[in-house]
């Protein structure tokens, strides 16, 4: 159930067969993504791959000693650009893998351009995803719905993602989807006929308790992809944004030159992986006990190397200091950059007004510190608008709803019209209309008790209060108490056990949060292993995109796919 | 998991720990067996049991959590990891898979591709036997009239009525823009789109296809068409190959030196003749890398041993020898070298060149010398150094010691377990007594009789070990292992090491049964003996019954004591000889062990044998060794002092005493070998004994008093100083050269990733090292 080791077996599986000797990877833009979120360059580098390069590139040399794996998606363009290389082969070998199901036309349209008899292999290897985390893949689709019904590509994307995730894991599961969404239903039967179109290929030693896909509906929860994060990965997305692990710091004031764009990937950097989940203040500390390891590693300039023994001393430790050092000073500039936002947009004030919003119920207390919030002109123009939303969200059929004169409030500090209509769209978007689930007001017994404690006590941490409602679901599922009135099976058979593994899937896309949810519930729940995906990974600007594609307010350019280069980076972290 | 099936202070009281059931609290030895028991036995019903008690330590927790108020806020992200203790697992952690499915089409691939490439291969081979036709008459002493002919025989040629364009630029024909026929298909072009096979290209690719048709066949056929076809300028034509473009560019009416033909076919020749050149040539770069790796697998190859030996060494562990190591590790550093230049000459190819390289090979060789640059840190940087000489002396010295330490107390240990077991004994005794045995009156008889029997069984004993097949065995072994050593082969060392091992312990075993069953015949006939005492004397029994209970209690166990360390013979002990072989193994397996080296000493006397055994690096030898110096050391202490003065004199020693030889063989017979043998390349190592030898010689009674490993290597250090001194310049010297060696390989990676400060940080420290070197030179040659 590891995505990520998923797509690196699927790799190093391709590397391994060609053999040895120099290799290229011809990628298209898709995969390069794939590949690239889970290997490092020098990794791949010491499996003799030494050149990557696009299919559709038209700059590539004729260089018969080197091999080929190409690992390409399916796609009529790429097997275009195949058959064109094949008529005329730059390189010796061909390994050909497609990333999902390719038909038997095109193999032989390929197949007949190959006269020269270059190509070694074909096959189909599942890779078909972005393995951001072990327990967490994203299609990195932008805009898919359209009002309230599939982006018919972006459908049959999601279907090929959902399968092929299927298919690397070998999992042949039941499938449950949210009853308000169309779309979670429209998916889940497209997946469900490819598992019997391809009954072959998902027919897996049958289990005990079999896996388990849920389909969700990022509408039913709008509240989460808004809010601003403290732990250290969903963090960064939010205030940097993650894209394919990297981070851009090029805005960053004063930022040195090989540090313009960093990698943050748990699979090289232990730091990183120690502190994901870790929030700002125990990152803080960490960052602090790193940087005087680091120090007292760090060879002196001034300090004569004496004796032979400091000079060992010097010789023995100087790898290790390398080492450490590109990992303190890629996290001490991205901490330090996130630090100087949090202050400069005074995000410790907004949180905890946005966690009093999404959290408490206390209206008069809400809409009283929101309009202190907006009135603060240190707060930044998207963080005044999230906070109409989230106010917008939770109160919006409160009878004393103040939302228009907030809106006056936001036109007044000069928000501009696109934003003030993202308020709107958003509550088009995840209102109380389409919601499906009871986001916001708690109903059952045990909930009520829950809030009336969390009132009694305080909580330990205003900045972390919300659970994003995932959480519920997710929780209620395991127990064997997710209601079928409102998730229901696909088809007649249901699941009478516990559910064991399960995958979870987030139509418009899952955040960070929500990937902390469930890493948190995999910890906690033994037996139980559940893998999260959607269709983006949000954080609040790709979010409000996503939301004004949906409700149609966007202008054309969000609705295209937003671009997911791909490229290695070296493997200084 | 367990605890929680477990309360520690309820139900039988009994406490379980190991590899238990969690089911049916069944104690399984190792994890595996846990597993599959687990599996076998409870696949069925525990997910249930599971489930309920995990739902009811839940439901605890929570109704805990409830009554202290700590329901709101449980995120368990918070820094601490008691989620673990549910046994949730990190999903960083989940357990291994396997790939995930795959498909292939190839089969269908190569079907569809089969069909296809025989079209294309008879398209090809027709092309090809047309172009053999039109060349094998001679074009140049042919009229224009006859070449047509020919050419038209070869091919039927298309109407030129019926194609009123250009078939491939469209353009229309007419008295300017005349037809033209491609010779090879018979087609017709415009004169823009005509094509020219030059008449090289042409024999090169009619001999390079019969060549690849019949392969191996007969070589003369593949020579007669370049015989056939005109002797003119054979040489020439090979060589002019790639001045095919200038050739079509020369738009010429007459057809002497190539052949008209259409684009098309010219493709399909262009495409053939590329295969075919491609087929043999190897590019610089491949030449290089392939040695490139060649070099970087055997680093992957040496590296991990060398460390292994590294590791071993710097723990002074004596598995492997010092020299080898180095060896080793000069050789790794070559290969180091060797892959840093190899990567330079493949960053460097062809930059020159006038027209340089396409981008996408730069690109290339700049990445190949990285990943090789990315290997040399890596593995060099996890190449520790090697201890000096003196300090692996040190080290070895420091080990023994510990070692030492901890066989005494391991002695220590047992004999105080045997001193209790025989307190426990002698508890038991008096029900013995009471039987009617005479404690006292046995005694003195018994122990002449423990004088009198048992060196005569100890000779016997030494007498049976020599031709032991074991012991043979232990030589022929030992010779290998000299012999394997000096091949420096490293891990044949190793494992024959390891034989040597276990022989000598399944030596020492066998020669503790021998002296058990040795004892218990003693004891029988002892007793048999006894019986006939008894019987003599049980007059006097009936007299002293009554005193002799009280006394035995306490006299015997002195005299346990006593007759452990001397002699393990006598009556008492004849009775309890098997628990006490059992208390007693060092003492007992000891002197038999010891016996082997003597033995061998005497059967066959090459001194270089004995300084492998006693001075090199077998780790069987030293233990072995350490084994044999305590206790022939006590037994000096306590037996006769006597032979301390002739220690010195070792050929004495040996003939004469045994036991005290195995003393000294720990240093002494070392050094009476370096003595002999005068070894140039042992120097360093044999000076220290040298000089031992020569306190030893100047004041005997130091070398009598310290026959303890503290006291003698102390004296050594101590008045080696001043002699060592050049010693340790120059392996200091070694070390800086290393040291050296380092630095510049950081200043390098330090270059090749833009740190400059490091770089000049690096630059000085190297600096002060060389000047350091020089120094240190300089003081050598004023020596």
């Amino acid at each position: 159930m590891n995505v990520t080791l998923a797509v690196k077996q699927y790799i190093s599986k391709m590397i391994e067969i060609s053999g040895p000797g120099m290799k290229v990877l011809l990628m298209d833009k898709e995969t390069t993504s794939i590949v690239s979120v889970v290997y490092t360059q020098s990794e791949i580098l010491q499996k003799e791959v030494y050149l990557f390069e696009r299919i559709d590139s038209q700059n590539r040399d004729n260089m018969k000693h080197l091999k080929a794996i190409c690992f390409l998606r399916p796609t009529k363009e790429n097997v275009e650009h195949l058959i064109q290389e094949l008529r005329r082969p730059k390189y010796s070998v061909y390994f050909i893998y497609f990333s999902n199901v390719i038909s038997k036309s095109e193999i032989k349209a390929l197949a007949e351009a190959d006269e020269q008899e270059v190509v070694a292999e074909v096959q189909e290897f599942y890779g078909d995803f972005i393995a951001v985390n072990p327990h967490l893949f994203s299609l990195n689709l932008q805009g898919v719905t359209r009002g309230r019904s599939w982006e018919p590509s972006m459908l049959a994307r999601c279907t090929q993602g959902l399968t092929s995730v299927l298919l690397a894991l070998k999992k042949c599961p039941m499938i449950r989807y949210q009853l308000s969404s169309d779309m979670s239903k429209r998916l889940a039967e497209s997946v469900k006929q490819i598992i019997t179109k391809e009954y072959e290929l998902f027919d897996f030693r049958k289990t005990e308790v079999p896996p388990l896909l849920l389909i969700l509906d990022r509408s039913d929860d709008a509240i989460t992809p808004l809010l601003n994060q403290w732990t250290y990965q969903a963090m960064v997305h939010e205030l940097l944004g993650l894209n394919n692990n990297r981070i851009d710091l090029s805005r960053v004031p004063g930022i040195s030159k090989d540090l313009r764009e960093v990698v943050l990937s748990a699979e090289n950097d232990e730091f990183y992986a120690n502190n994901l989940y870790l929030n700002f203040g125990e990152i803080g500390t960490n960052i602090k006990n790193l940087m005087e390891d680091f120090q007292k590693k760090k060879p002196k300039g001034q300090q004569k190397l004496e004796s032979i023994s400091d000079m060992k001393a010097f010789v023995d430790n100087y790898p290790q200091f390398k080492k450490m050092s590109g990992t303190v000073s890629k996290h001490v500039t991205v901490v330090g950059e996130l630090s100087r936002l949090v202050s400069e947009r005074q995000l410790m004030e907004v949180s905890e007004v946005e966690q009093e919003l999404a959290c408490q119920n206390d209206h008069s207390s809400a809409q009283q510190n929101v309009r202190r919030l907006l009135q603060n002109p240190r707060v930044s123009e998207l963080d005044a608008v999230r906070l109409v939303m989230l106010y917008a969200l939770r109160y919006e059929r409160h009878s004393s709803s103040i939302l228009s004169s907030l809106m006056d409030e936001l036109s007044r500090r000069g928000v501009s019209e696109r934003h003030r209509r993202m308020v709107q769209a958003v509550v088009e978007y995840g209102g109380k209309r389409i919601r499906g689930s009871d986001l916001i007001t708690p109903t059952d017994a045990v909930s009520i008790t829950k809030q009336f404690f969390k009132g009694l006590k305080g909580v330990e941490n205003v900045y972390t209060q919300h659970q994003p409602l995932l959480h519920d679901t997710l929780d209620q599922m395991i127990k064997g108490r997710l209601k079928d009135s409102q998730f229901p099976y696909l088809g007649a058979s249901s699941l009478r056990d516990r559910p064991q593994d399960i995958l979870v899937f987030m139509i418009g896309g899952a955040t960070y949060e929500e990937a902390l949810t469930v890493y948190n519930l995999n910890r906690s729940t033994p037996g139980v292993r559940i893998v999260l995906g959607g269709s983006n990974i949000h954080n609040t600007k790709s979010f409000l995109e996503e939301v004004m594609s949906a409700t149609g307010h966007s202008s054309s350019s969000s609705s295209s796919s937003r671009a997911h280069g791909g490229g290695f980076h070296s493997s200084r972290r | 998991m367990a605890s929680s099936y477990l309360p520690p202070f309820e139900g039988t009281g009994e406490v379980k720990e190991g590899f238990l059931c969690p089911l049916c609290l069944k104690d399984l030895q190792s994890f595996y067996q846990l597993q599959d028991h687990y599996e076998e036995e409870h696949s069925g019903d525990d997910r249930h049991v599971r489930g309920q008690l995990k739902s009811l330590v839940q439901k605890a927790k929570k109704a805990k959590d409830k009554l202290l108020k700590r329901d709101g806020d449980d995120r368990p992200d918070t820094g601490s990891y008691e989620s673990f203790y549910y046994g949730g697992v990190d999903p960083y952690m989940w357990e291994p898979q396997e790939l995930g499915v795959t498909r292939s089409h190839l089969d269908l691939f190569k079907k569809h591709r089969a069909a296809r490439i025989d079209h294309y291969v008879i398209e090809v081979n027709k092309l090809i036997i047309r172009l053999e036709k039109l060349t094998s008459f001679d074009r140049a002493n042919s009229d224009a009239a006859k070449i047509r002919a020919i050419e038209k025989s070869v091919v039927s040629w298309v109407n030129d009525s019926d194609v009123p364009f250009c078939p491939d630029c469209g353009n229309k024909f007419n008295m300017r823009n005349r037809r033209h026929h491609c010779r090879l298909c018979g087609s017709i072009m415009c004169r823009k789109c005509m094509e020219f096979v030059p008449l090289p290209l042409a024999q090169k690719l009619i001999a390079g296809t019969r060549e690849a048709l019949c392969v191996p066949g007969s070589p003369s056929q593949s020579q007669s068409p370049p015989a056939g076809g005109g002797s003119s300028g054979m040489s020439s034509r090979r060589g002019s190959i790639s001045s095919l473009s200038s050739v079509t560019s020369m738009l010429e009416e007459k057809d002497d030196e190539k052949i008209r033909c259409c684009h098309h076919c010219m493709d399909t020749l262009l495409k053939r003749q590329q295969k075919l050149e491609e087929k043999d040539h190897v590019p610089d770069i491949v030449k290089l890398y392939e040695r490139l790796r060649m070099c970087m697998e055997k680093v992957d190859e040496k590296a991990p041993e060398y460390i292994r030996m590294a590791e071993s060494l710097n723990a002074g562990e004596t598995t492997y020898n010092l020299d080898t190591a180095g060896g080793l590790r000069l050789e790794v550093q070559k290969y180091y070298e060797l892959i840093d230049a190899l990567s330079k000459k493949i960053l460097t190819l062809g930059v020159k060149d006038d027209p340089q390289p396409h981008p996408k090979v730069l690109q290339l060789q700049k990445m190949i010398r990285y990943t090789a640059t990315l290997f040399v840190q890596e593995k060099l940087l996890g190449l520790m150094s090697l201890p000096t000489k003196d300090k692996y002396e040190e080290l070895k010295e420091k080990r023994k010691q510990e070692q030492e330490k901890r066989l005494q107390q391991e002695r220590l240990a047992a004999q105080e377990a045997l001193k209790r077991r025989q307190e426990r004994q002698e508890r038991n005794r008096p029900p013995v007594n009471a039987n009617g045995e005479l404690p006292q009156a046995p005694r003195e008889p018994r122990i002449t009789k423990a004088g009198g029997w048992l060196p005569s069984a100890d000779s016997v004993h030494t007498r049976g070990e020599l031709e032991d097949p074991l012991l043979q065995q232990i030589e022929n072994i030992q010779s290998f292992l000299r012999q394997a050593r000096e091949a420096q082969r490293t891990d044949e060392v190793a494992m024959l090491e390891e034989n040597l091992r276990q022989l000598q312990d399944e030596y020492d075993q066998q020669q503790t049964s021998i002296a058990l069953a040795l004892s218990e015949k003693l004891a029988q006939e002892e007793s048999l003996q006894q019986g006939e005492l008894h019987r003599l004397k049980t007059w006097e029994r009936e007299e002293k019954e009554q005193w002799s209970s009280a006394v035995s209690s306490s006299e015997p166990s002195y005299k346990w004591e006593r007759s452990l360390d001397i002699t393990p013979t006598g009556g008492h002990q004849g009775e309890e000889d098997i628990p006490a072989e059992e208390l007693t193994p060092k003492a007992e397996r000891s002197p038999p062990s010891f016996r082997a080296f003597p033995a061998l000493t005497s059967q066959e006397e090459s001194p270089p044998r004995l300084r492998s055994l006693g001075g090199h690096v077998t780790p069987p030898g030293s233990e072995g060794q350490n084994n044999t110096s305590l206790n022939p050391f006590e037994e000096d202490d306590s037996t006769p002092t006597e032979d301390d003065p002739s220690n010195p004199f070792f050929e004495d020693i040996k003939k004469d005493h045994k036991e005290v030889t195995n003393g000294k063989k720990e240093y002494n017979p070392f050094d009476e070998d370096e003595d002999a043998e005068e070894d140039k390349p042992a120097e360093t190592v044999s000076r220290n004994p040298f000089e031992d030898d020569d306190t030893d010689e100047g004041n005997p009674f130091l070398a009598a008093s310290g026959n303890s490993p503290e006291v003698s290597t102390n004296p050594f250090d101590g008045d080696d100083k001043d002699e060592v001194l050049p010693d340790v310049d120059m392996i200091e010297e070694e070390l800086l050269l290393q040291q050296i060696d380092n630095i510049r390989a950081y200043i390098f990676d330090a270059k090749l990733s833009g740190r400059l400060d490091e770089v000049d940080l690096l630059t000085q420290n190297l600096k002060e090292l060389q000047k350091t070197l020089q120094e240190q030179k300089n003081k050598n040659k004023k020596h």
